[in-house]
């Protein structure tokens, strides 16, 4: 690389043809724009937009829109079942969530509130990162839970885990199988491009039609915008395993699962836990957008304030939301470097 | 006691690896085949056996085929073509030809192995990455644990058992390798330049241990390394490698006085021979006469000599048997001693007496505790074999033995 460059240094005529070059072609760019529709007129070729609209040549979104319409109808009792799948592990994480009661103290005449998850957050998040993290958790929570926002945040908790619990049910066994095979790598590869470059708001409408109003069409375009970085990052994990070790087990008569488990996994450990990380990173963010189609919690609340100019209760929504961030990142960030 | 076999194996590694084959029989080289088709040769009919219960040395530059070799043994990598077997007191296991779970069988219970660069599991700790091949076993959690401390302990490690192996040094952490490897109670051991990653004092050291557990637990060993000093210490028989092919094989001795191509001589230049020649590779053979020399009285000696050797201004007088039984310099009578006896309180009047094995390195050391006379060399049985001054130990390290070119 070094070398190329210096080359191109050393030959004193490299950079003024470059120049000449580019002249040339801005030259001729400039004649056709100037000269085109003269020349156009002349000959009989019209500019496409003088032809007017009635559709274009390929009429790509009626194909897309039949397509939705044939699968909601033929798979109506698959896409039934998965909805209530999710709106079951939805609704019991809620249900856990909120049965943790949050104590009232009156001081002063103003009643506090002091949420019982606050405090069992604090052990856990000091072993996961720091002490400070720790205090940090409960002192969120405690805002959260006094600026009236409890239900909102927990209801934005539990779709947040069910959709990366989703998520990365799918996510790492596919991870695990493109990490071992290059064919099954070849094909999901470009699946998970697409799925990451698609604009999120694209599948939501197609999320609604297929599995209704509630919470499910919201974990399905969840699940969809988080599981990328989950099989990747397994892949990663898996494929970065240093080849001596897995000749190791090997050597040593593993067979396909006790090497699977006895050396690729806990090799790729810190790797997946990355994955894990950032599956459930994305999975906040887009549950706060899938509110656009109604699945509620803080995201409901900011789309309530935008909708009636309530320009403080939107902010606050969006500082909860910043704040669960904060601490599902800090709780799941460093676990795996640590030993168990 | 078990032993490895190959016969003609042969490892391509590319697309089509057939292809290689015609251009191999005509003769071609590893280099023009890779330039032709693309195809590398790992390995070009290599055939060997060892000896039950022998450390076998496999040597080569980088890239000569050794660790392809090796993993074909336990077929971490497939042969394109031959075979290789293992024998267990007479019974023989074809491993070529073995299904995956019947060679995954004999991964666990018969071959281990050991890597150049440890291999060790960073998330056991040195105890469980001991028992890891007792895990595989389905050993109980208990007994793995016992087992892997008794192991730890026969290599030093037991006070670091509960340490991760990170935290170790390269010398310990081939240690637990070692450990390792001889906690699955396989007899045979493949070890891929075990000791090529550590320094050259730990790397001593670790071949001298080596060589002490071998003769604590019996294990037949295949051993690769890229340094002859290495293989001339540690190997019964040496298998020398070049491009893909075994091109000479034989004892350390053979080896040293006799490399059969230039790129063994090239090595056995620059390896130190004095561990490995003997003093019947060096001694000079001296004429042997019934005449007895003139001025050595010898009526009054008992008993009667048979005959008589002379050479560098000793006399030696021999019995029936061609075995010496005493010594004239100067007709002053000289004292026996080996090179193996004590040699603290000897006087100049002493005449050493080396057996067959013994190696210029043990015969220079005595020689500086003793005197500078000549040596008598034995045969095998006893019976003189030639004398040996300062001249003949040169001659020995500097032509390694080729005492013919030296003439
Ligand atoms: N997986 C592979 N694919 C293609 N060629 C390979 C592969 N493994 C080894 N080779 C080639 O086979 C030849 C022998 O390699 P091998 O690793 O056995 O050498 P080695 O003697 O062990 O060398 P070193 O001392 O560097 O370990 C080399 O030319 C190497 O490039
Ligand atoms: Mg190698």
């Amino acid at each position: 690389m070094k070398r190329d460059r210096r080359n191109s240094r050393t030959f004193p005529w490299g950079r003024p043809a470059a120049a000449f070059v580019c002249l040339l072609i801005g030259a001729s760019l400039l004649a056709a724009v100037l000269c085109g529709p003269a020349w156009a007129q002349q000959h009989g070729v019209s500019l496409f937009e003088q032809i007017g609209t009635q559709g274009s040549l390929i009429p790509a979104e009626d194909w897309i829109d039949q397509a939705i319409d044939w699968i909601a109808l033929t798979f109506a009792d698959f896409f039934d079942v998965v909805r209530s799948v999710i709106n079951n592990i939805n609704r019991g994480l809620l249900a856990a969530l909120m049965r943790l009661p949050v104590w009232g103290i009156s001081i002063g005449g103003k009643a506090v509130a002091i949420p019982i998850l606050g405090l069992l957050m604090v052990p856990y998040l000091w072993w996961a990162s720091t002490k400070w993290t720790g205090i940090y958790g409960f002192v969120s929570l405690w805002l959260i839970a006094n600026l009236g926002l409890w239900e909102a945040t927990m209801e934005t908790l539990s779709l947040t885990l069910t959709a990366a619990l989703i998520a990365l049910a799918i996510g790492i066994p596919t991870g695990i199988l493109s990490g071992k095979s290059d064919i099954v790598e070849a094909v999901v590869r470009p699946i998970l491009d697409f799925m990451q470059t698609l604009p999120v708001f694209v599948y939501l409408i197609p999320a609604v039609i297929l599995f209704g109003l509630g919470a499910a069409p919201g974990v399905v375009a969840t699940v969809i915008f988080a599981i990328p970085p989950a099989v990747r990052l397994t892949s990663l994990g898996i494929r970065g395993v240093p080849k001596e070790l897995v000749e190791a087990g090997e050597a040593f008569g593993c067979n396909y699962w006790q090497l699977l488990f006895k050396v690729q996994l806990p090799m790729a450990r810190p790797s997946i836990m990355a994955g894990v990380n950032q599956t459930i990173m994305l999975s906040l963010s887009m549950v706060v957008i899938a509110a656009l189609i109604g699945s509620g919690g803080l995201g409901g609340e900011v789309v309530r304030s935008i909708q009636r100019m309530l320009v403080g209760k939107g902010f606050v929504a969006g500082l909860a939301v910043v704040f669960i961030a904060i601490i599902l990142d800090r709780a799941t960030r460093s676990v795996g470097e640590k030993k168990m | 006691m078990a032993t490895i076999g190959v016969e003609h194996v042969y490892k391509v590694f590319g697309e089509d690896p057939e292809q290689a084959f015609p251009l191999m029989e005509q003769g071609k080289g590893k280099a023009e085949i890779q330039e032709e088709t693309g195809l590398v040769v790992g390995v070009q009919d290599v055939s060997f056996r060892m000896e039950s219960g022998a450390l076998f040395v496999i040597m080569g530059l980088s890239g000569s085929g050794k660790s392809t070799l090796l993993r074909c043994i336990n077929r971490l990598i497939d042969p394109t073509r031959g075979r290789v077997y293992l024998e267990f007191d007479g019974e023989r296991i074809d491993v070529t030809s073995l299904n995956k779970s019947e060679l995954r069988e004999v991964r666990e219970q018969k071959i281990s192995m050991i890597f150049q660069h440890f291999a060790l599991f960073p998330y056991r700790t040195v105890v469980d990455n001991v028992a890891f091949p007792l895990e595989i076993q389905g050993v109980d959690k208990a007994t793995r644990r016992e087992k892997g401390m008794e192991i730890l302990k026969l290599v030093g490690l037991d006070a670091w058992a509960e340490s991760y192996p990170p935290k170790l040094s390269g010398g310990m952490q081939q240690r637990v390798g070692l450990a390792r490897a001889l906690a699955s109670e396989a007899e045979l051991l493949l070890m891929d330049e075990p000791f090529s990653a550590l320094d050259p004092l730990i790397r001593m050291h670790m071949q001298a241990e080596l060589l002490n557990l071998r003769d604590r637990v019996r294990r037949t060993i295949l051993f690769i390394s890229h340094d002859l000093d290495e293989a001339l210490k540690l190997g019964d028989r040496i298998a020398i490698m070049e491009a893909g092919r075994i091109v000479q094989l034989g004892t350390p001795e053979e080896i040293i006085v006799n490399p059969k191509t230039e790129y063994v001589a090239n090595f056995v230049e620059h390896a130190d021979a004095t561990g490995v020649l003997t003093v019947t590779a060096v001694a000079k053979q001296v004429e042997v006469t019934k005449e007895p020399p003139k001025g050595l009285g010898i009526s009054r000696m008992d008993p009667q000599p048979a005959a008589f050797a002379e050479g560098d201004g000793l006399v030696i007088c021999l019995d029936a048997d061609g075995k010496p039984i005493a010594a004239y310099q100067d007709e002053v009578a000289m004292d026996f001693k080996y090179v193996t006896d004590d040699l603290t309180t000897v006087g100049d009047e002493t005449v050493l007496l080396a057996e067959h094995d013994t190696t210029l390195k043990e015969l220079m050391r005595a020689r500086l505790a003793t005197s500078k006379n000549p040596v008598i060399a034995l045969k095998e049985d006893g019976g003189l074999d030639g004398i040996i001054t300062g001249q003949e130990i040169l001659l020995g390290v500097l032509e390694k033995g080729r005492k013919e070119e030296a003439e």
